[in-house]
């Protein structure tokens, strides 16, 4: 009679360990990305040091180099987007504006956005940039 | 026969809810945000705030009291003061001189509408940096 050894049974790899790295990446990902709408063309800030912390929330008006326009990654003709953000600070008074424009775009572009906004009753309007350093 | 002994071994019990599909959401939520993020470091500069807008006595007053310093800058972005083109050591000097003579000193900048935004918020940081408080930046209009 012969009784042969019942071969070991191979324990599975634990999923555990997987389930816990992929997790940890999801948040990570989750905390650090930003969710904005972005532009349907290149808008690289200028880079400036002396920047405070981007405040959450508000419009985005974006200008390319060659002076185009967009609305929260929506791109748009002037005289339209003025009257979103005109309707939009009927709604919100405090609404913030976000100026996102490339850093090569002349001021003629941009100074007169801040113009208009202001005169369409807006009290928050910020410049986006970048700080200086090796991600830009 | 109901005295019949039946040993055998228990089935295991499956588990209620499998993880596998739970993996799979995680994984597409992970490629999902890896995929749309951007991880641009964004700051802002304030270009218009509820404070710009003080009350019309005090404001006139605290103005008609403080030195005032143009600073124009050229379609080839550098900063000129009085006719003369500034570099980036000479704003810097320029501005501790006047600084030293009144803290309060107001910085005008009148960009010309040609020049890139980099160079006007260049002139900025060196105007914040060199501790100027009180800045504005003004533009010309055709008349309609």
């Amino acid at each position: 009679m012969k009784i042969t050894r019942p071969a070991p049974r191979r324990h599975p790899e634990t999923i555990i360990a997987l389930i816990d790295v992929v997790f940890f990446l999801l948040v990570f990902f989750m905390l650090i990305g930003r969710m904005d709408a972005t532009a349907p063309f290149d808008v690289l800030p200028p880079v400036s040091g002396t920047g405070a912390d981007m405040p959450a929330g508000g419009l985005t008006m974006s200008v390319s180099a060659q002076g185009a326009l967009a609305l929260d990654g929506l791109e748009l003709t002037e005289g339209a987007a003025i009257e979103q953000v005109q309707s939009a600070l009927s709604a919100d008074p405090d609404l913030l504006i976000r100026i996102n424009a490339h850093r090569d775009a002349p001021l003629r572009d941009v100074l007169p956005l801040i113009a208009r906004f202001e005169a369409l009753g807006a009290r928050d309007v910020v410049l986006v940039v970048t700080p200086p350093g090796p991600i830009r | 026969m109901s005295g019949a002994i039946q040993l055998g071994r228990r089935m295991a019990t499956r588990p209620l809810i499998s993880l596998v599909p739970m993996i799979d959401v995680m994984l597409i939520l992970l490629v999902f945000f890896m995929v749309t993020s951007t991880y641009l470091n964004l700051d802002m500069i304030p270009a218009l705030s509820q404070s710009d807008r003080p009350a019309p006595a005090q404001g006139t007053a605290d103005q008609a009291s403080a030195s005032v310093l143009l600073i124009r800058i050229g379609a080839d972005g550098a900063p000129h003061h009085q006719g003369k083109s500034l570099g980036q050591d000479d704003l810097t000097g320029l501005l501790a001189a006047r600084l030293a003579r009144d803290p309060a000193t107001q910085v005008i900048i009148l960009p010309t509408g040609s020049a890139r935004i980099q160079s006007l918020v260049a002139v900025m940081d060196t105007v914040t940096t060199a501790g100027v408080t009180n800045m504005r930046v003004v533009r010309l209009e055709a008349r309609p």
